[in-house]
């Protein structure tokens, strides 16, 4: 029996926000990963790859701004609630091992709207991005008046920002599209909605507030 | 002396004439492959900066043509100039060091290049293949010496990276570049890197006992480069950095390169070993143990 999928975890304008800014991302991790990976390089010759690399980055900027216009309280309370750590989250990290492989639910603590795992990722998104705009400007626009080594060295850091962002969002799609506990993940990102069972095992704390009419 | 534009074009064209008279260098550049390669050896106190390199380059290469450079304003390396002159004042005159591509050994444009456009040729020089070249201007970046050049397109990218090639097709049939046929000094020569090292050595032996500071630059800086210069003062006055090396973040991209392949590999690993884990963790609490049991039986038996 399927539960009826009552609870909105994601507005539909988030829904969607989503979706393109992660079409521009992907495109932006195939035509930058061409000139890092060793041996696939070739792939970008003729700079088509890298032609079309500018044309993500306008939506890959472009997008989250619109939004961000559109929405600037909910915008304000992610970025808000992807900066607030405390206690809860040392304590999801004890509990996330045996909780991701052996699915022991007793000991994870109810967590809010997003768990921590999530909050890391969003900490990525948001770190990452910031790094890429300012290398990555610096790439295109300033290379001429740029000294050689501002420039190598913004290589580097749009390397790492890479790195991060790349390992991580393999980690986020095969938790929201994989893993055999997500069960309703990649519905709620499709949308918006989960089952009550859904929410209050995965989000006990944020499912309370919810069903007591406070948010 | 001033030479007009008439006359340098005839001198290019001279220039030309010489190079058709070389005697065949084939066996050298064979030969030379088992050994360092072949190299180039620039001498700025035989150079008269007559600038019959520069328009030998252009003319060989089918660089639109110029005529004669003032050396108060020496054309900087463009896509359109692949080796130009470095004048320097001394006294009443000029003295000018040759400025190429210098062909390095541990060439910083060759490790940086993305697509494997540039490459090390057999012979020791570096050279390019333009149909790979991506446009993304590592190599002008990286180079110690600023010698790639390339002018594209500023907001798409578009842009095909150029430099000296060594004249690889004539050095491949066993001729010399065309820079260094058309010297008429013999201040460009062309040969075995060894025996030219050995020849730069003895030159500067010879201008030691009257200038302390003649060195022979290039024999070791970069691994070596495959275009040495022996010159009569110190390198910075000829536009050479004293120390050139490898930018530091050179490595520490090749080093991100592999970390990424190997923590992209183990994370999907990773992932594998949770699929199957975290999968058995939840087949047996759905199930009551025993009938998890009899599932899993009754599976194997199908
Ligand atoms: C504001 C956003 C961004 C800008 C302005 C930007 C711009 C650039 C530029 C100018 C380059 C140098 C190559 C070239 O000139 O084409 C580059 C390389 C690269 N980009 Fe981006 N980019 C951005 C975002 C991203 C994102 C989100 C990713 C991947 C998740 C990414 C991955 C890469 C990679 C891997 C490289 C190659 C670096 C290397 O060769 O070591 N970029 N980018
Ligand atoms: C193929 C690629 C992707 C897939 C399949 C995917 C899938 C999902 C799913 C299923 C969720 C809902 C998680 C839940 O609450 O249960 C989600 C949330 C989210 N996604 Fe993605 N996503 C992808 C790419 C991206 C990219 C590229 C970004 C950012 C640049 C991103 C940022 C986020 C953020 C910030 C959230 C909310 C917090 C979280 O759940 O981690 N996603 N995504
Ligand atoms: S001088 Fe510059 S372009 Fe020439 S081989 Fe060395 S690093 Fe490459
Ligand atoms: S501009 Fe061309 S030759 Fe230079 S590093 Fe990029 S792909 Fe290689």
């Amino acid at each position: 029996m399927t539960e009826p999928r009552v609870v909105e975890r994601f507005k539909k304008r988030t829904v969607w926000f989503h979706w393109i800014h992660t079409a521009a991302f992907l495109v932006l991790v195939v035509t930058g990963a061409i000139l890092f990976f060793p041996g696939i390089g070739g792939a970008a010759a003729g700079g088509l790859t890298r032609f079309i690399h500018r044309i993500a980055v306008v939506f890959f900027v472009g997008v989250p701004i619109v939004y961000f216009i559109i929405n600037p309280k909910m915008s304000f309370h992610f970025i808000k609630e992807t900066l607030t750590w405390g206690k809860g989250d040392m304590d999801w990290a004890q509990a996330a091992p045996l909780y991701y492989f052996g699915g022991d639910e007793e000991n994870m603590p109810p967590q809010g709207h997003v768990n921590t795992g999530q909050k890391m990722w969003q900490f990525v998104v948001l770190a990452t991005g910031v790094l890429f705009v300012i290398s990555g400007f610096f790439m295109w626009f300033l290379k001429d008046a740029l000294s050689p080594g501002v420039f190598q060295w913004c290589v580097i850091l749009h390397d790492i920002a890479f790195l991060l962002a790349f390992l991580m969002l393999l980690v986020h799609i095969y938790l929201g599209v994989i893993h055999p506990r997500m069960t309703e993940s990649l519905r709620s990102m499709w949308d918006g909605k989960v089952s009550k069972k859904y929410a209050r095992s995965h989000y006990g704390k944020w499912y309370d507030e919810v069903a007591e009419g406070k948010k | 002396m001033e030479l007009s534009r008439k006359d340098f074009l005839k001198a290019s064209a001279g220039a030309v004439g010489l190079l058709l008279l070389q005697p065949p260098t084939l066996a050298l550049a064979k030969e030379s492959q088992t050994q360092e390669g072949v190299a180039m050896l620039v001498d700025v106190t035989k150079c008269v900066s007559c600038w019959w390199c520069y328009a030998a380059c252009k003319n060989y290469n089918n660089l639109p043509e110029t005529i004669k450079p003032d050396p108060e304003q020496p054309p900087p390396l463009s896509p359109d100039v692949w080796t130009t002159l470095h004048p320097v004042k001394k006294g009443d005159g000029w003295v000018s060091r040759k400025q190429a591509c210098n062909h390095c050994t541990d060439a910083a444009c060759v490790e940086v290049c993305p697509t494997g456009a540039l490459s090390y040729n057999e012979m020791g020089f570096v050279q390019y293949d333009k149909d790979k070249c991506s446009g993304c201007g590592y190599c002008v970046e990286f180079c110690p010496f600023g010698v790639p050049q390339l002018e594209g397109n500023k907001i798409t990218g578009v842009a095909v990276m150029d430099k000296c090639t060594f004249c690889q097709d004539r050095v491949a049939n066993g001729e010399q570049p065309a820079c260094a046929a058309a010297c008429p000094t013999g201040a460009i020569k062309f040969g075995k890197r060894t025996e030219l090292v050995q020849e730069g050595r003895e030159r500067v032996d010879a201008l030691r006992p009257s200038n302390a500071s003649a060195m022979l630059y290039g024999d070791k800086e970069l691994g070596g480069l495959h275009v040495m210069y022996v010159l009569d003062d110190a390198p910075e006055v000829y536009g050479l950095p004293a120390d050139p090396e490898v930018p530091a973040p050179v490595m520490v991209r090749d080093v991100l390169k592999w970390v990424g392949v190997g923590a992209a590999v183990a994370v999907v690993a990773g992932f594998g070993l949770n699929y199957i884990v975290a999968r058995e963790a939840k087949m047996t609490a759905e199930l009551p143990g025993e009938e998890y049991i009899r599932k899993r039986k009754d599976e194997k038996g199908k």
